[in-house]
């Protein structure tokens, strides 16, 4: 097994990897700083995906009060304050920086002010954007950027542990596969950051980057760490519904589209959101999405069992214009966005939760970061469309400048690994190539089956029964199943079969999670308990891969900033 | 539910290798990124090919598809199927790593050589800056700025073919878009940097601008570098 030694490794180049890494060398350019990336540097993982755009209280007219409130509301009372906070304060500065810095050029106003365009849940129109690819804008730039400064890059190059040092006391290293030869390859760091990006992709119809596996959160939950809110799934209302064989079913049409004044129908084609929410189509997704599959079960569906969007009540050239990405999209699969019924479904898009994380970004392993999906506590029980970017450029430019801080207050020894548990780790990942062939794919639409019908976006007690139940047995046929394949240069079944180990072993947190919330909030609906319960004694649930199991608890949130009927905006204030 | 049979003859191994036939169905709404997928699900799981996003946003699924390069994540296998057959081969002008993965390093070599990043200057501005959509050079940025780097154009082209030291149509694309931030502190020596070896080794022969799966036109950002480049040497500023 080839070593490596580095300063600071960096485990994915999204928002969060890309800004960690030029903060902590722009801060220490001595340093040595490498990052690692299961695809191509910024190509592969989600924040290049974003096409709605980057929530920030620029505008005089809105504040970060209002940004925070929005925030909290919509993560009903569960996220970390303190966290919340930061990114609201931060968001301003680091937006600012993108464009001045980096060179993104958001949208402006015809007065030249930067545009900002309305988002469900929001109550000021504080969404900035780059057309309908503000992703490719963010990720282009950023990438640009490291890529003219001496960053070392080990692209496809999959983690696969986080391995301890000696003592057990912090994070020595990270063992990854270069996958271009199946080599297995020992990354030596005095600090890591973890930036893979969450991506619930277990589920039948999921939005995420096809490259995504929760590879991050099983990488923590096998190294003891806690993680929290992990019953919390996004369901985004309108994934794309075209066949069961082509990987364009579940993509995401953005939120745009209600924003701005579409309509959702049913197969009878008439508008239904008015039943369910005053906000109609703008409601929060959890919300809408709710709405959507309550159509489904009653049978109110299109022909292939979703619902239709219709953005008729605008002009079509306006939105070949504005959403020129989706209607190009949707063309490609034989739908006219601007003009015509498009079938969507809900579908899995984003998890609230992760891995706990303190303020810059720390957590319960020493030497080891954490930022943008992967870490829980911003959003809550419902993440606001336009804080995910948010939150993983604010976080990973933070994690950069701590890390590069804590390493400048060292005396630069390296920590000795813990050679068993590396030895352990390296055996794990070659286990498949001992194994006789196997039908993954079978596994895998299984495990997409199983996630959607009984920890979806409706549960009860009696359906993630049998989700666990599922995922034993799923479990043990990944485990007796090989790859048909001994190569390991560029296997990608080798791969598949390390992305359903990983999701298996996240979605039995999701499970464990959403077993433990007996109330419904933001994304998580328990049909046996429906009510949100008391807010005043809110919870968020922590869970924790031990010796025997899967461990859940249930932990205060502490109402460090402002309580459950209180405000923090100005006005409301007053009007209390 | 089938809507048609293909031939699929897929290239195998490295830069070194041989073409190998499926015969597969199809359907109607299948891309070409859902038919590699189906022969590694069900037929071949040594069948290596890249792919992220699946929605033509990150381009890392760009192939050669019967002779010419293309995103196989918006290509319906109905649009290209030709007497019952379609080629799939790694994009052409880059190294081949297995199968139908090209390494792409090359390519984003070339787009830093070719100073392919905004450049904040000294003293980074404090405010954003007012320029609107209507400023003719933002217009030019606007233009050609949502390049995704996916290579179509680059393995189209018969000048990187013939050329080592060409740094081809996606990163001149991009420092022309730089060349018009009025923004960007990088002034003439971005123009010396994307001159020889860059925009005046140009045949004009357009197949990046026919080939682009987003539209953009390389060929007409490349002709604006020239100008600029030729302007800028007969004042003596390169």
């Amino acid at each position: 097994m080839e070593r490596l030694q580095t300063d600071i490794l960096i485990l994915g180049t999204g928002g969060a990897g890309l800004l960690a890494a030029l903060h902590a060398f722009d801060a220490d350019s001595t340093l040595d700083i490498t990052l690692a990336v299961k695809g191509l540097m910024g190509k592969c993982g989600c924040t290049r995906m974003v096409q709605g755009g980057y929530n920030v209280a620029i505008d005089p007219r809105d504040s970060i009060e209002r940004h925070f409130m929005d925030t909290i509301r919509g993560g009903s009372w569960l996220p970390n304050q303190d966290l919340a906070w930061r990114l609201v304060t931060s968001a301003p500065a680091r937006v600012l920086e993108l464009e001045n810095q980096h060179g993104c050029f958001f949208d402006r106003n015809p007065d030249g002010s930067v545009h900002g365009k309305p988002f469900a849940g929001q109550t000021f129109d504080r969404t900035i954007h780059k057309g309908d690819q503000t992703g490719i804008e963010i990720i282009n730039r950023l990438m640009e950027q490291t890529l003219a400064r001496p960053i070392r890059r080990l692209e496809e190059h999959r983690a696969v542990s986080l391995v301890p040092s000696a003592d057990g006391a912090r994070i020595a290293g990270v063992l990854l596969v270069e996958m271009a030869s199946g080599a297995l390859r020992y990354v030596e760091a005095r600090a890591v950051l973890l930036a893979t990006g969450g991506g619930p992709t277990m589920y039948r119809y999921h939005t995420p980057s096809g490259d995504k596996a929760c590879d991050g959160m099983a990488m923590a939950l096998r190294a003891g760490l806690p993680l929290r809110d992990m019953e919390m799934v996004q369901f985004h209302p309108t994934g794309l519904l075209a066949g069961e064989d082509t990987r364009l079913t579940g993509t995401v049409l953005e939120e745009g589209l209600r924003g701005s004044g579409g309509h959702l129908l049913n197969g009878a084609e008439e508008r239904f959101m008015l039943d369910y929410d005053p906000r109609a189509e703008r409601a929060t997704r959890d919300l809408v999405s709710r709405a959507i599959y309550d159509q489904i079960r009653r049978g109110h569906t299109t022909p292939a069992g979703g619902v239709y969007i219709s953005m008729k009540p605008l002009d079509p050239a306006d939105v070949r214009r504005q959403f020129k990405g989706m209607v190009e999209r949707c063309a490609d699969v034989g739908f006219d966005l601007a003009a015509g019924l498009v079938e969507v479904v809900p579908t899995a898009h984003y998890m609230m939760g992760g891995i706990e994380v303190g303020l810059d970004c720390e957590t319960g392993l020493a030497g080891l970061y954490c930022a943008g999906e992967d870490a829980g506590g911003v959003h809550g029980s419902n993440r606001l469309g336009g804080n995910g970017v948010a939150n993983s450029t604010v976080y990973g430019g933070i994690a950069g400048e701590v890390m590069a801080a804590a390493l400048r207050g060292e005396d630069g020894a390296r920590t000795a690994t813990d050679e068993a548990a590396l030895a352990a780790a390296a055996e794990r990942v070659l286990y498949p190539f001992g194994q006789p062939a196997g039908d993954l794919n079978e596994i895998r639409l299984g495990l997409l089956d199983l996630m959607w019908d009984e920890a979806g976006i409706i549960r009860d007690a009696d359906s993630l029964a049998r989700a666990a139940a599922g995922l034993a047995e799923l479990r043990g046929r990944l485990e007796a199943s090989g790859l048909g394949d001994q190569n390991p240069a560029f296997n990608l079944t080798w791969h598949d079969w390390l992305n359903l180990d990983s999701q298996l072993e996240v979605s039995g947190a999701i499970v464990a999670a959403a077993l433990a919330r007996e109330n419904s909030r933001g994304a998580h609906f328990r049909e046996d308990f429906p009510e949100e319960g008391a807010l005043e004694t809110s919870a968020y649930t922590r869970v924790c891969l031990a010796a025997g199991g899967l461990e859940t608890e249930s932990v205060p949130v502490a109402f460090t900033r402002v309580r459950p009927g209180e405000s923090l905006i100005p006005e409301e204030m007053v009007a209390e | 539910m089938a809507s048609g049979e293909v031939t699929a003859r897929i290239w195998r191994g490295g830069t070194e290798g041989h073409f190998q036939e499926f015969r597969l169905g199809y359907r109607h709404d299948q891309t070409v990124l859902d038919l590699v997928t189906e022969v590694q699900r069900r037929h071949d799981p040594s069948l290596a090919y890249r792919f992220a996003c699946r929605v033509g946003m990150c381009g890392s699924c760009a192939m050669t598809v019967s002779g010419r390069p293309r995103w196989t994540c918006r290509t319906l296998v109905a649009d290209v199927v030709d007497k019952g057959a379609v080629t799939l081969a790694p994009l052409t002008n880059l190294p081949v790593i297995r199968d139908l993965v090209a390494d792409m390093t090359p390519f984003f070599e070339k787009w830093r050589k070719a100073g392919g990043r905004f450049e904040a200057g000294e003293t980074p501005a404090e405010a954003f800056s007012t320029i609107t959509h209507d400023d003719p050079a933002r217009r030019a940025v606007d233009a050609g700025i949502e390049c995704i780097n996916c290579g179509v154009c680059y393995a189209a082209c018969d000048v990187v073919r013939m050329r080592d030291d060409y740094v081809g149509p996606a990163a001149l694309n991009r420092a022309w878009t730089l060349v018009n931030d009025a923004r960007d502190a990088g002034g003439p020596a971005r123009l010396a940097q994307v001159a020889e070896g860059g925009c005046l080794a140009c045949h004009t022969r357009q197949r990046c601008a026919q080939y682009c799966p987003k539209g953009l036109n390389p060929t007409e950002a490349i002709a604006g570098l020239k100008r600029r480049v030729t302007a800028a040497a007969l004042k003596g500023e390169l």
